[in-house]
């Protein structure tokens, strides 16, 4: 009921210009970020728990759970209650801006560039002309590839032109059309949320 | 050679990604339309527009995403245009601090001196707000623009560093109705109803641009809640592998343009050059050098694959294999 109801009310506000629709409106958008900011007390004692509970069950790697539970509350901690004569506080110098930029980012950004290297040894191994598809692609891959680095200039500028072309002619088709697609997935399911159709969100599976 | 061990493939990988950044071949590089357009944008705003500059990605794809708001910032801080600095993500926020600590770091460059909101604060209760005025007292009150700064950024004039908010995607859908309701105060703890910049942008019916630099689909956000509700003017910035999906908002004209991937930054950093806004190009350019020797490795491995394919009659064999 309570999602139907306030599903209802901020579709029909949106094509309302009220005084009395932008009131609600308002308030809406000032109360939704507050509400929403208590899930993240559910999701901290969900975590809590689980891993408090592998780590007294002594479960298969347990010692990984104190790698989570460690820096979920020491972050907060060197943050929030340490005081800045300690190195406390978010700004640099403190324990939390040294731990972020040289811990948190730095393994970020590792395991995103591990990417590179797996990219190039599928496609070494995977990509291949098989069929008439697949040589398609993989020219057009081929082609856009070069045309994005500076390097693809030095065969042309019909190389770059070409690749641009592909992007933004069959690319921008294609994804239009997936697009409207998953669009009127969402409008379908929005509306069996708000009318009650759908209540697997809720948990349950429907019982 | 399909039987090739791939720690090669690493090792060629790795060495061809250092190589370049040590040799610094500086290639040149051409800009497209997409980028072109958001430049000739902030190129027309001034100190009576303002911007909102969004780290929305996670350190992963800071090497991307980092070059793109930088440039932006540099643009806007050229032409004195205030820019507030929002994240969409809790991460986001260290990459929106250390994107404006490069900006007016003293040790990069073409930097900007960055004066605190407690520093001028005399200036501000005087009501010298407006930045050239700012600007002539601040000056004419003995302080001296370090040997190289570009210019003075003064807090709560020219940016704001609002950071990051839960369920960020309704707190842009706040915003375009006021700012500081969203926002009572910036990451300092300095009240936002003090900046003169808030005063005269007090919603995003307000802002002339928000450029979200994203490394996921959370830029969409921008277009939902706040191009569609208010008419905001948003642009792209976003990794190479999430540029292809943003086409269609270009050519619906929902984003102004799109900055793709390194390439985009790179393309933003020539412009930025070429218009005598800083003095060279940066951290972008100098990648897309190591990014062309990787794209020429993967080209010329996707060669040798299928030449081991089909040389070695294993297409043949898959083939029998499918009719078996």
């Amino acid at each position: 009921m309570i999602v139907m109801v306030g599903g209802i009310l901020m579709m029909v506000q949106y094509f309302i210009p009220h005084q009395y629709s932008q009131a609600v409106f308002n308030s809406y958008t000032e109360w939704a970020p507050i509400v929403g900011a208590f899930a993240l007390i559910l999701g901290v004692g969900s975590l809590t728990r689980v891993h408090s509970h592998k780590i007294r069950r002594k479960a298969k790697n347990w010692q990984y759970s104190w790698a989570v539970l460690l820096p979920l509350f020491g972050m907060p901690v060197f943050a929030l209650l340490l005081p800045q004569s300690l190195a406390g506080g978010m700004e640099e110098p403190s324990i939390f801006h040294f731990l972020f930029m040289h811990i948190q980012v730095p393994i970020q950004s590792t395991m995103f560039s591990l990417l590179a290297f797996y990219i190039a040894s599928a496609a070494f191994r995977a990509f291949r002309a098989k069929s008439a598809l697949a040589t398609v692609l993989l020219l057009a891959a081929v082609i856009v590839m070069l045309g994005q680095v500076p390097i693809g200039e030095v065969f042309g500028r019909w190389l770059p032109e070409t690749g641009l072309w592909i992007l933004r002619y069959p690319n921008l088709a294609a994804k239009r059309a997936i697009m409207l697609g998953v669009g009127f997935g969402i409008l379908a399911t929005n509306l069996k949320i708000i009318f009650g159709v759908e209540r697997n969100w809720l948990g349950g599976a429907g019982k | 050679m399909l039987n090739l061990d791939r720690r090669w493939i690493f090792l060629a990988i790795g060495v061809v990604s250092i190589i370049p950044f040590l040799v610094g071949i500086g290639m040149p590089i051409s800009t497209t339309a997409e980028v072109e357009s958001i430049f000739d944008y902030v190129n027309g705003l001034d100190k009576n527009d303002a911007i909102f500059i969004s780290f929305d990605y996670a350190p992963g794809t800071q090497a991307e995403n980092t070059p793109m708001g930088v440039a932006v910032m540099r643009h806007a801080f050229y032409n004195d245009v205030p820019v507030f600095i929002t994240s969409y993500f809790p991460l986001g926020h260290g990459m929106a601090i250390e994107g404006l600590n490069y900006v007016t770091n003293p040790a990069v460059p073409g930097f900007y001196q960055r004066v605190s909101f407690e520093e001028w604060a005399v200036f501000r209760e005087a009501g010298i707000t407006d930045k050239d005025e700012l600007v002539i007292a601040w000056e004419n009150d003995g302080n001296v623009l370090p040997e190289g700064a570009m210019g003075w950024v003064f807090e709560g004039r020219d940016f704001a560093m609002l950071g990051y908010a839960p369920l960020f995607h309704l707190v842009i859908l706040g915003m375009t109705a006021s700012i500081e309701a969203q926002y009572p105060q910036d990451i300092y703890e300095n009240q936002l109803y003090e900046m003169p910049m808030l005063r005269e942008h007090k919603s995003l019916r307000e802002i002339s641009l928000a450029l979200t630099t994203a490394g996921s689909s959370a830029c969409r956000s921008w277009i939902v809640y706040g191009r569609e509700k208010v008419g905001l003017p948003v642009a792209f910035g976003v990794t190479a592998v999430m540029a292809t999906d943003y086409f269609p908002y270009i050519q619906s004209g929902q984003i102004i343009g799109q900055m793709g991937g390194l390439r985009g930054a790179a393309e933003y950093e020539v412009l930025l050059a070429e218009n005598g806004i800083t003095a060279s190009t940066d951290k972008a350019f100098r990648g897309m050098d190591v990014q062309s020797a990787a794209h020429m490795l993967i080209i010329l491995l996707i060669i040798m694959g299928n030449i081991a394919f089909f040389a070695g009659g294993f297409h043949k064999k898959t083939a029998m294999k499918g009719r078996g």
